[in-house]
């Protein structure tokens, strides 16, 4: 197997190191190699079933090249291949840095790193949707429509729901989102933010969402007194963001939508945990998640007491 | 409550990890030997499970559904956030630490 990658990524990229296959995903793969002196990693599609809503390699490949050129702290996309030995792929530059949340907590960050964040998502929401053709507008109305392909009776999640439609606030014009910027999909050094990363989920979407994802307790790892993904309040992120964007965004705006995330990703559990069920990807990683969903719920109702809810 | 997955699918999860994934890296003989034995012990965990008679999530079903009609009475909040705790209990009950003084 690793002769074989190797093989078919000399034929595209000239001489490189051994790949080596990095631990992770069951529907895409990612390999580390050097070649003419580069760090590299290429993203593979797996045999694993690909998610719905999320981008295939090519688009994300696409939104790459754009984040990029405008100036986003990505990793510089190098290459799209359509057939990396019988699968699609591509490859970018491979980044230094700490992604795993639960050590970004613990380490000592910089003051700025939030101020960072906002930074680069004020760029984010800057790019220009005409460009991105291929992507798509997200609504609250598509979580309802996961948790019934679940089927599973949830009632905290019915009253999150509940919530978000009777309070939903006036919309923004939609933007091009990353979809899932948070603490562990951020690459941190002693310096700050190095990159952003993880960009499948890119969809156009209420800018108020993308920026309060990173206020998700369960993007807390463990720090739960720091709204900010663990690291820090969101209030400053929240000023820096507005200064930069104009879009003065409230901060009841970051409530609704935190709950919104909580919502969403209290759904992402029930659908993970599906894919173990149905069988598309047997896991105990994929499966306990149905079982610690009930976390997310907690969180929810939390959050519906905040909000005067009895 | 009728989480899921059900005890028993989460028994079975973890008998394909053990025999699937990790029983083909046991090169101590010793080991493969205990590995065997849990392997068994575990179906017998199943076996024992599977003469439980099925949860009934009608309530759960009904309440979630008057939420989704827009029924949301006073009180409902508080009811399914004792639900809520009550599966935290089995799932992850050191979870509800993280929220000193109801917080």
């Amino acid at each position: 197997m690793i002769a074989d990658m190797r093989e078919a990524l000399q034929a595209v990229l000239g001489p490189v190191s051994e790949p080596v296959l990095l631990p992770g995903g069951a529907s895409k793969e990612a390999w580390a190699l050097d070649a003419d002196g580069r760090r590299l990693l290429v993203r593979r599609a797996a045999g694993g079933v690909i998610h719905r809503h999320t981008l295939s390699l090519r688009h994300e490949f696409e939104v790459l090249q754009a984040a990029h050129a405008a100036g986003v702290k990505v990793p510089e996309p190098v290459l799209y291949i359509e057939d990396l030995d019988g699968r699609e792929a591509f490859v970018m530059e491979r980044i230094e840095g700490e992604t795993i949340g639960r050590r970004i907590v613990r380490m000592e960050v910089p003051e700025q790193l939030p101020l960072q964040m906002a930074e680069e998502l004020a760029k984010i929401h800057a790019l220009r949707p005409e460009q991105l053709p291929f992507l798509e507008e997200a609504s609250i109305d598509r979580l309802v429509d996961e948790l019934d392909e679940v089927g599973e009776p949830h009632p905290a999640i019915e009253l999150g729901l509940w919530w978000l439609r009777e309070n939903r606030p006036p919309p923004r014009e939609l933007v091009v989102v990353h979809g899932d910027f948070r603490i562990g999909n951020l690459a941190v050094d002693e310096n700050g933010l190095v990159a952003v990363l993880d960009w499948e989920f890119a969809h156009l979407d209420d800018p108020a969402r993308d920026l309060s994802f990173a206020l998700v307790r369960a993007w807390r790892f463990g720090v739960p007194h720091l709204r900010l993904g663990g690291i820090a309040d969101a209030e400053p992120y929240l000023e820096r963001y507005n200064e930069l964007t104009g879009f003065d965004m409230r901060p009841e705006e970051l409530d609704y939508w935190e709950l919104a995330g909580n919502v969403g990703w209290a759904i992402g559990c029930l659908t993970q945990a599906q894919r173990h069920l149905t069988g598309q990807d047997r896991s105990v990683e994929l499966a306990i998640l149905g079982r610690l969903g009930a976390e997310v719920e907690y969180e929810i109702c939390h959050l519906l007491e905040r909000e005067g809810v009895r | 409550m009728t989480e899921r997955p059900t005890a028993d699918e989460l028994a079975e999860a973890i008998q394909e990890f053990l025999a699937g994934e990790v029983l083909p890296t046991l090169a101590d003989p010793r080991a493969r030997f205990r590995m065997l034995v849990a392997l068994n012990a575990l179906g017998i965990v199943r076996r024992e499970l599977a003469k439980l008679p099925a949860e009934d999530d009608a309530e759960q079903r009904q309440l979630a559904a008057r939420i989704r009609a827009g029924d949301v009475p006073t009180g409902t909040l508080a009811r399914v956030k004792a639900d809520v705790e009550e599966n935290l209990q089995v799932a992850s009950p050191r979870y509800l630490d993280r929220y000193p003084d109801g917080d």
